[in-house]
């Protein structure tokens, strides 16, 4: 055991003490020793005792008197109330209502002190007066006054086993173990231990002697080369670090910035765009009626009047319009209903990502071109532990003259295993407003069953062709925050963005492990 | 999403199939894009996805899909009765809610789940397709009580009627103040001073749309097997749909069903004054097997796409050379375009049965150059010790404004669920503070930062995304020089000059703030923050921030 570690040089110190002075009571070693404080001690007392090389002797439980509030007040009054109750009636007063008149003591311990004196005997009564045939001075109240508030007025200790017994009687009794604010004593319990050396201390302690051991490394030590006749003491390794708070990013940032790196990976290139729209973009190009429900004040956050987002060219504002209106020659029925350009400007906070997708297509796009965005997205919901006022969609599209609806099912089963880390997906028959086919798709989670993922559609005609797109286009979402969630263990969504930072420095965060637990490379070998 | 109730006894019944358990059952609601919500003894809820689809939003609706994907198309309101009913509509009605459809249907006899049915489908068609009764509202009548040809009129606000549930007449406009209903629709008919009601031939007034039906007539009940429905509006479209859809529900249950001739006085989105209801809508559509092959990815034969078709209760589908030419059933108008049959015909096929693939054209990846540069800015402060921190990009005027007293106003949102998120952010650092004032439990020192998403308005109100970056440090001895040590680290890396020229700002002590200059431009604010502001946030230790525009370290 010995042999592991060398000594500290607070187990030295200690060791020395027990040494030189022999068996010693841990508040002698405390009070004459060389160690720094209480703390020291106890911690090296420790690790000697459970390394054998001290060993504890004896232990004492010592009582000590000491004065509770009541015994404090007391003692600045200068005296008992039972003490000076029989001083006033010595003096000639013989009612208790008479001596209440007395405001040093408040009436209810004139009252006790009363009670207290008749339970003793000394007091009796007689009627309405009060006898007593004594003197003060040799009364038990008047030892507990001189044998324990005197002494302990200048500081001594008082030690109950000390007290003759009839004093001790009056001290215990008033020492209550509850309600100790209201207590004359408190009766303080304690353990002195004893301890002394061991024969395997003193040779440990003698080799500790003989070598000089170095603690902590100084630049000293090197220049002087004193290292060279010396030993280092050796550490205990396996003691548990301190955690320090280094700087950190963002766990749902890294949740963000993870999935971002693999759809660029997947060979997928990052649109931009604001979080405040017009109608336009958000939903009239992507063939939504004017009147759909999704559209509804109680759905979209409109901008204060005033504010603005730059409306789309003419020509393409009347190309969509036609769409609504009449299908506009795009083999569409259309909506037939009288398009708004009103309510197209309407500035809102954008409801999905795929208006980005809509001005990506609006502005010549790559084809074969594969794009996403993660966008803020703003949604009229109650914030609660499934609502965040924003929340961030990745949303995309994919072109090109050989997409067709396999290509989306393989696109997706894509997702499912990059994005998703999932190997059990499926897919159902889904509806959005702009793209048709649509299909959602549902990943088996390890705990919780098939969760639903995110869709897929391809873009109505209606959506493509007044953009300028004759080339099928793949639409495409994923729902992050769930995900995150998943991903980051928590069961609150507000906790993705959490003003706590104790909450935050204690999600731990394997920015790897998405949606099911596992990496990548697991995945790649399932 | 709609979600419907349904008795799964009635369910299956209807369905002409056995229970096959839940798990077959969430397939086969794949043909609805409907998922089962949850699902009991005898009680069963699905969600349908598919809000183009009113059709489906009934126990009917459901069955009839599941029905024909087994037995093939049915047709349907093909065998209606010879005579017709009347209903004479008059102009006064015109500008109150100016459309009616109707009909008659007999031989169902009313049981509790039939009633029942029936009471969830005019309360879901109303709430959701008929906004709230405001497009189109549904009626029910004991049809023998009700002596033809009726009338649809506008009617003084004191004309009486004794409304369902109620013993005694009423007027019309005491309806709309004493009665439950009245009260929840009055303001339908608000800008109003006379009111849509149907009377009989004799002028009694049967029925007060869109708020109540008359006791005499309305009271439909167990073993009643004659019944008839009105359907009113003010959308010409959703009115006849809805009639055709409750007259198909009422077919399959095996009424025999009457068609009313509605005569309007006024012209109405029909070629004729003289409208024949239910409506038989019959859209068709039109695709080629090389349009078909285009979405779908597969070769397929005429004859299948046929087939499968059917099994969706196309009412027709015909094939002439290369095009093939389906009609949708009566219920349904969602087909617009010829991609919308193209799904229909994926649907019935199974999405299982197509074998993904994975695009062969290469594309090149690339993350946006402004992310980029973002990330290489949260590298360097990590570095100098920093947490990260993502907030919110709604909040409140009073974080913003009063609290953090910013000098620039946010855009506000016109219709904020609350005023907490009332305010798109135009500054991060109310974010920082709101953090930091929450955090005092979390050893110190707290050095934090966030780069985000800002709405900035223009003078001319137009508005603009940007990107900000803040950083804050707060402790006992957090002061300016830990923040401008940051800022100066990060310029310092993108070899970008830093000097700060002494600004007043409110949110700042005196003395201790500065305008962020790098390479020469004005890009942010730096400063010791004022006690007054911390006092605010309630933030007990020194705090000192800085602001800038991602933009100023492009260069």
């Amino acid at each position: 055991m010995t042999e592991e570690r060398d000594l500290h040089p607070l187990e030295k110190k200690l060791l020395t003490y027990l040494e030189k002075n022999g068996k010693s009571s841990d508040v002698d070693i405390i009070r004459e020793s060389d160690l720094p404080d209480e703390g020291s001690f106890r911690r090296a007392a420790q690790w000697l005792l459970s390394r054998k090389l001290i060993i504890e002797e004896s232990r004492e439980e010592e009582v000590f008197v000491e004065l509770g509030p009541l015994g404090k007040q007391n003692l600045e009054v200068g005296s008992s109330p039972e003490l000076a109750m029989l001083c006033a009636i010595k003096s000639g007063s013989n009612s208790l209502q008479e001596i209440q008149q007395d405001t040093s003591f408040d009436r209810g311990h004139w009252g006790s002190a009363f009670g207290a004196l008749i339970k003793s005997g000394l007091l009796k009564k007689a009627g309405d007066d009060i006898l007593f045939d004594g003197k003060p001075e040799g009364t038990v109240f008047q030892e507990v006054w001189n044998q324990v508030y005197i002494p302990l007025s200048d500081g001594t200790e008082i030690r109950f086993a000390d007290l003759p017994e009839n004093v001790a009687e009056v001290v215990e009794s008033r020492s209550p173990r509850r309600g100790k604010s209201r207590a004359e004593f408190v009766l303080n319990e304690i353990v002195t231990s004893i301890l002394g050396i061991t024969e395997e201390g003193r040779e440990a302690l003698k080799k500790a002697m003989e070598t000089v051991t170095i603690g902590v490394m100084t630049p000293e030590i090197l220049a002087e080369g004193s290292w060279k006749d010396a030993r280092f003491r050796r550490y205990q390794v396996d003691i548990p670090p301190s955690r320090i708070h280094t700087g950190r990013l963002h766990p749902y940032r890294q949740f963000l910035d993870t999935v971002r790196k693999r759809f660029i990976g997947l060979g997928f290139s990052e649109m931009r765009g604001s979080l405040a729209e017009n109608e336009f973009w958000n939903n009239d190009a992507l063939f939504m009626p004017q009147f759909h429900p999704a559209r509804d004040i109680h759905d979209v956050y409109y901008l204060e009047d005033g504010s603005s987002v730059p409306p789309p060219s003419d020509e393409l504002e009347k190309r969509v319009a036609a769409v609504h209106e009449n299908g506009g020659g795009t083999g569409s029925r259309g909506w037939g209903y009288k398009f708004s350009r009103k309510q197209s400007l309407q500035a809102i906070l954008r409801s999905q990502g795929t208006s980005l997708s809509a001005r990506t297509l609006g502005s010549n796009p790559d084809i074969p071109g594969k794009y996403f965005a993660i966008a803020r997205c703003f949604r009229y919901d109650q914030v609660d532990a499934t609502h965040l006022p924003d929340f961030f969609q990745v949303e995309g599209i994919v072109l090109g003259e050989q997409i067709n609806l396999r290509y989306l099912l393989g696109l997706l089963k894509l997702f499912a295993e990059e994005i998703a880390g999932a190997s059990d997906y499926k897919f159902l028959p889904a509806y959005f407003p702009f793209t048709e086919p649509s299909v959602e798709m549902h990943v088996k989670h390890p705990r919780l069953g098939w969760i639903e993922v995110g869709g897929a559609g391809l873009f109505r005609p209606e959506v493509c062709l007044p953009l300028g797109i004759d080339v099928p286009v793949i639409a495409w979402g994923l729902g992050l925050d769930r995900m995150a969630m998943l991903a980051l263990g928590l069961n609150d969504i507000r906790d993705l963005v959490t003003p706590d930072l104790t909450r935050l420095r204690n999600m731990k965060v394997q920015p790897d492990r998405l949606l099911t637990g596992r990496d990548r490379a697991t995945n790649a070998k399932n | 999403m709609p979600k419907i109730e349904v008795s799964r006894r009635n369910f299956f019944k209807l369905s002409r199939m056995k229970d096959p358990g839940d798990d077959k059952l969430a397939n086969l609601l794949t043909l609805v894009k409907g998922e089962i919500d949850y699902s009991l003894d005898n009680e069963l809820k699905i969600e349908l996805n598919d809000t183009n689809r009113p059709d489906l939003w009934c126990v009917e609706g459901v069955a009839r899909a599941l029905r024909c994907s087994k037995n093939g198309p049915e047709n349907h309101l093909s065998s209606m009765s010879e005579d017709h009913l009347s209903i004479m509509v008059d102009p006064g009605i015109q500008v109150i809610r100016p459309y009616i459809a109707g009909f008659r249907a007999t031989g169902w006899k009313l049981d509790q789940e039939g009633l029942d049915s029936l009471l969830a489908v005019q309360e879901k068609l109303s709430e959701s397709y008929g906004k709230k009764r405001s497009r189109t509202a549904i009626g029910f009548h004991r049809a023998k009580e009700i002596a033809f040809p009726v009338c649809y009129v506008s009617a003084e606000t004191g004309e009486l009627m004794q409304p369902l549930g109620y013993e005694e007449k009423m007027s019309l406009s005491h309806i709309l103040t004493d009665t439950e209903k009245g009260r929840e629709y009055a303001h339908l008919l608000a800008d109003f001073t006379q009111y849509p009601v149907l009377t009989d031939t004799n002028g009694i007034i049967f029925s007060f749309p869109p708020i109540l039906n008359s006791n005499t007539t309305g009271k439909v009940c167990q073993g009643d097997d004659d019944l008839f429905c009105d359907v009113t509006g003010t959308d010409w479209e959703t009115v006849q749909l809805t009639a055709t859809m409750l007259a198909c529900n009422l077919e399959d249950h095996g009424a025999i069903i009457t068609p009313v001739d509605v005569v309007y006085s006024y012209d109405v989105p029909s070629p004729d004054r003289e409208v024949v209801t239910p409506v038989l809508f019959a859209d068709c559509m039109s695709v080629t097997k090389d349009e078909i092959k285009k979405v779908l990815g597969i070769d397929i034969s005429l004859e299948t796409v046929r087939e499968v078709l059917q099994r969706m209760d196309y009412a027709s589908v015909e094939i002439e050379g290369d095009t093939l030419k389906g009609t949708l059933p009566p219920y349904r108008r969602d087909g617009i375009h010829a991609v919308d049959m193209i799904e229909d015909i994926a649907i019935s096929l199974g999405l299982e049965s197509f074998e993904p693939l994975l695009p062969e054209r290469f594309t090149i990846g690339h993350s946006a150059p402004v992310e980029e540069l973002v990330d290489a800015v949260r590298t360097v402060l990590i570095g100098a010790g920093c947490e990260e921190i993502l907030r919110p990009a709604l909040t409140s005027w009073r974080k913003i404004r009063e609290i953090t007293r910013s000098p620039i106003p946010p855009v506000m949102i016109a219709n904020p669920m609350t005023e907490e998120y009332g305010a798109v952010r135009n500054t991060l650092l109310p974010g920082l503070l709101n953090v930091e004032s929450t955090s005092a439990h979390a050893s110190y020192p707290h050095r934090m930062f966030e780069s985000g998403e800002v709405l900035i308005s223009g003078d001319d109100g137009v508005c603009r995304t940007e990107i900000f970056l803040a950083g804050l440090v707060c402790g006992n001895k957090a002061d300016f020089g830990d923040v401008h040590s940051i800022l100066g680290s990060i310029c310092y890396s993108r070899d970008l000059d830093l000097s700060l020229r002494s600004v007043e700002d409110e949110r700042f002590i005196s003395g201790r703030c500065a305008t962020v200059i790098i390479n020469g431009k004005a890009s942010g604010v730096i400063g010791e923050f004022h006690p007054a502001v911390l006092t605010e946030w309630g933030i007990a230790r020194p705090t000192s921030g800085f602001e800038i525009n991602i933009d100023s370290l492009k260069e």
